[in-house]
């Protein structure tokens, strides 16, 4: 049994070969028709992380995102087939590198930090 | 196909607001670390102490970008065995037991009430600082520590916090011994400086300079790493000082912007003295919620096993931190409108 809140919920999000890709910052469920609801996906990103501060804010910064072309992952959506629990953090068989969740690092690494003697 | 997100499973802001209020809090603080080097190059050479912000962040940044945690752990704590010289001092100052003895036990202030309460709530603030937790945990983790490590850690622990509160007492013994029958009360950190040449001579003066700059370093680094640390480890980013700054981008981006602004607001010249007080306030003013999280992962048997607080030091915990935040509560108001 799993506790989707207490355990899922803003837990450590590793991806293959234990890279670090974010946190869960929003759970999906699917609601059916005379039966019980289902755990369909997790998602990582500022939208779904905003999301739990209000909608409103959620749609201003998914626009600002999209408009401006920002280097930040919005939203990642990972099917809860792919999602496995170990201990305290979660394991998703996705290759982080080429993940939208790595938008950011990869931005960062390339335009910025790597460019400084030493990096 | 019909969804329903978890924000319509309940909101959970309660991570966002320790992280800004804290990040907020630790950055004063790092400022005043700054400022507290900057001041002993400025006691040092006479150049006045904003010029030295800017070298004296760079410094900080290029350890944390060159440097690896032992480094940094283990050459801060060598250097700032300096501060030995503060016990050295009191000893030769000769106080009496009974004073000393005296001494421990609180009392209540004879004149300005207020100014007295929240050089109090600064010390209390001093001494609980949440970005100890986050550097002491996260270098257990870059240390590789495992459950075997936990005896060391009550070790290290303890005699840690004993040093460091033995040193603090010696500070406030000489600051007793020479400047209270005096009168002095200090404006400047120009007097300061003078503490330690009553007991030390010239030399005192330079051991003062030293252990300032030295202990303002090491705190600034290990200051700037705790954010860097609890930011990247709160959205979930690679981070650690053993790794390449490449191999974690995002969490070296945060140390160096961190520190950038840090200098920043050194370089408008506000007083570190009065800066580290405020900081070290407000620090106080925030304890519960930076150390109340602490308190839950401290009970939570998915995380910790049976290595669960008792009650007695969840009280204590709690009991500190709450006099610590009401005192600074009500003595930072009256501070800043100068009442008494």
């Amino acid at each position: 049994m799993i506790h989707l809140v207490r355990d899922v919920l803003d837990s450590q999000l590793l991806a293959r070969r234990g890279l670090k890709m974010g946190k869960v910052d929003g759970i999906v469920l699917e609601l059916r028709e005379g039966a019980a609801p289902r755990v369909a996906a997790i998602e990582t990103g500022l939208v779904p992380l905003s999301r739990r501060l209000g909608p409103g804010l959620a749609r201003r910064v998914e626009r600002l995102i999209v408009d401006r072309g920002l280097p930040v992952n919005p939203d990642l959506r990972i099917p809860w087939a792919q999602v496995r629990r170990e201990g305290i953090e979660i394991r998703v068989g996705i290759d982080a590198e080429t993940s939208p969740a790595y938008v950011c690092e990869r931005w960062l690494r390339d335009r910025v930090i790597g460019r400084i003697p030493g990096a | 196909m019909l969804l329903c997100q978890s924000s319509e499973l309940g909101r959970s802001d309660e991570f966002l607001v320790p992280l800004t209020l804290v990040g907020l809090v630790t950055l004063l603080v790092l400022a005043s670390e700054i400022g507290g080097v900057s001041l002993a190059l400025q006691l040092a050479t006479g150049i006045a102490f904003p010029w030295w912000a800017p070298a004296v962040a760079f410094a900080v940044w290029l350890l944390l970008w060159k440097g690896t945690f032992g480094v940094i752990e283990y050459g801060v704590s060598l250097l700032g065995l300096v501060t030995i010289a503060f016990v050295v001092a009191a000893v030769r100052l000769r106080p009496e037991i009974t004073e000393l003895g005296r001494g421990l036990l609180p009392s209540l202030p004879q004149h300005e009430p207020a100014h007295y309460w929240y050089i109090a709530v600064s010390i209390l603030g001093a001494s609980i600082t949440p970005y100890l937790f986050y550097f002491y945990s996260s270098g257990a983790v870059e240390d590789g520590w495992n459950e075997g490590h936990l005896r060391l850690n009550r070790v290290v622990a303890t005699l840690g916090t004993s040093f460091g509160g033995g040193l603090a007492a010696a500070v406030l013994v000489v600051a007793a011994l020479v400047l209270a029958p005096r009168g002095i009360a200090i404006e400047s950190c120009e007097q300061v400086a003078l503490i330690l040449t009553t007991s030390l001579g010239r030399a005192g003066f330079w051991l003062f300079v030293a252990s300032l700059g030295i202990a303002c370093f090491g705190a600034a680094l290990e200051v700037t790493l705790a954010v860097a640390y609890m930011v990247a480890q709160g959205l979930g980013w690679n981070w650690g000082e053993n790794v390449k700054p490449r191999h974690a981008a995002r969490f070296c981006a945060t140390y160096t912007v961190v520190v950038a602004l840090a200098m920043l607001i050194v370089i408008t010249g506000v007083d570190p003295l009065k800066l580290t007080l405020l900081a070290m306030a407000l620090t106080a003013a925030t304890l519960p919620v930076a150390v109340v999280p602490f308190l839950f992962l401290m009970n939570d048997p998915f995380y910790v096993r049976e290595h669960r607080n008792g009650w007695i030091g969840n009280g204590v915990v709690l009991a500190i931190i709450l006099l610590a935040s009401v005192l600074a509560v009500v003595s930072i108001p009256l501070e800043i409108m100068g009442g008494s």
